[in-house]
């Protein structure tokens, strides 16, 4: 068995010397992997396979494979990948040369996050305190998400994990991170209600699909 | 994980209780017993009602903002959400799943919820 990591250019520069990566071309492409670990899953190994993940990234654009792909061998990659390279190139081209950055935001220390509606009260205060939470998740997403979608290729808003008020992912060229990043420090500058967590660079997870 | 951090509060605790524990998500997903297929199912059923729960009572909202309703209305309305809302939590506990378990990935359309 052996495990995918990313789709990436070929040629492209040589490949990192970690946990003996092969690559599998096809059509103007290749696969990356290596043979599959015989260990139990577990957060060590996930984390490793993100580590891996993030070598390829730091020299080469690439597709991330979600972890946990496997093929019998490399004739069985290279069957699965005939007939998408076209489709695979164009997800490429959409994510060159930028990364993934990561913005979440909670209520700061000492400013109430919208209540849980209480279980005992009545219907119409049910209804308005869901009414309130919304409204200050919109507020928030226009606040925070227009200035930074706009220094962002793509952008993607996730479901927030209360107490999360709002989380998105960011598609973001190499080189805009820092302005970005800084764009991240004014808007929490200005908003003291709010604790911002900018987090990345990470292989582009949120748009490797369409 | 410290350099991951691009712009980071002083006080992450609030973060760190919204990340779902990566140990849980993994013994979810390598699991093929008869169980978790039952508890797949449950997850897809619950995934509809949670739907359109969330679509009726996001349109309750926008008939109270444009004030067509009673203040009875409204109670028994917010009412029944209210209840709906219980009763869903009740059942995502029965089958041990998350909030985000009942949400799903539809590729280009988005996510779900």
């Amino acid at each position: 068995m052996i495990e995918l990591y990313a789709i990436t250019d070929d040629p492209g520069p040589p490949l990192p010397d970690v946990a003996g990566l092969r690559l599998v071309p096809f059509d103007g492409l290749a696969a990356v992997c290596t043979p599959a670990s015989e260990a139990e899953v577990s957060p060590e190994t996930l984390w490793h396979h993100e580590e891996v993940v993030e070598a390829l990234m730091a020299d080469r654009d690439l597709l991330p494979v979600r972890y946990g792909t496997r093929l019998d061998d490399e004739a069985a990659v290279a069957r699965a990948m005939e007939g998408r390279s076209g489709e695979l190139a164009a997800a490429l081209d959409r994510v060159r040369g930028a990364v993934e950055l990561s913005v979440r935001v909670v209520a700061a220390g000492g400013t109430p996050s919208p209540p849980d509606p209480p279980e005992t009260t009545s219907g119409a205060e049910y209804l308005r305190v869901r009414a309130q939470a919304e409204a200050s998740h919109d507020d928030v997403a226009r606040a925070l998400h227009e200035p930074l979608a706009e220094r962002a290729r793509e952008s993607t808003e996730g479901r927030p994990h209360p107490p999360e008020l709002f989380r998105a992912a960011y598609l973001v060229e190499r080189a805009a991170i820092d302005s970005f990043v800084a764009e991240v420090g004014r808007l929490q500058s200005v908003s003291a209600g709010l604790a911002i967590l900018c987090t990345g660079p990470w292989p582009p997870y949120s748009f490797a699909e369409r | 994980m410290r350099d991951k951090l691009l712009h980071a509060p002083l006080d992450l605790d609030p973060f760190a209780r919204t990340v779902p524990r990566i140990d849980d998500a993994l013994s979810r997903r390598v699991n093929a017993d008869p169980e978790s297929l039952e508890r797949g199912l449950a997850q897809l059923v619950l995934t509809i009602v949670e739907l359109l729960r969330q679509l009726m009572e996001r349109q309750a909202l926008r008939r109270i903002d444009a004030g067509s309703l009673t203040g009875e209305q409204e109670e028994r309305l917010g009412r029944t959400f209210m209840e709906l809302d219980q009763r869903m939590a009740e059942l995502r506990e029965e089958f041990g799943l998350t909030e985000e378990d009942l949400n799903l990935d539809l590729g280009p359309l988005g996510r779900l919820l």
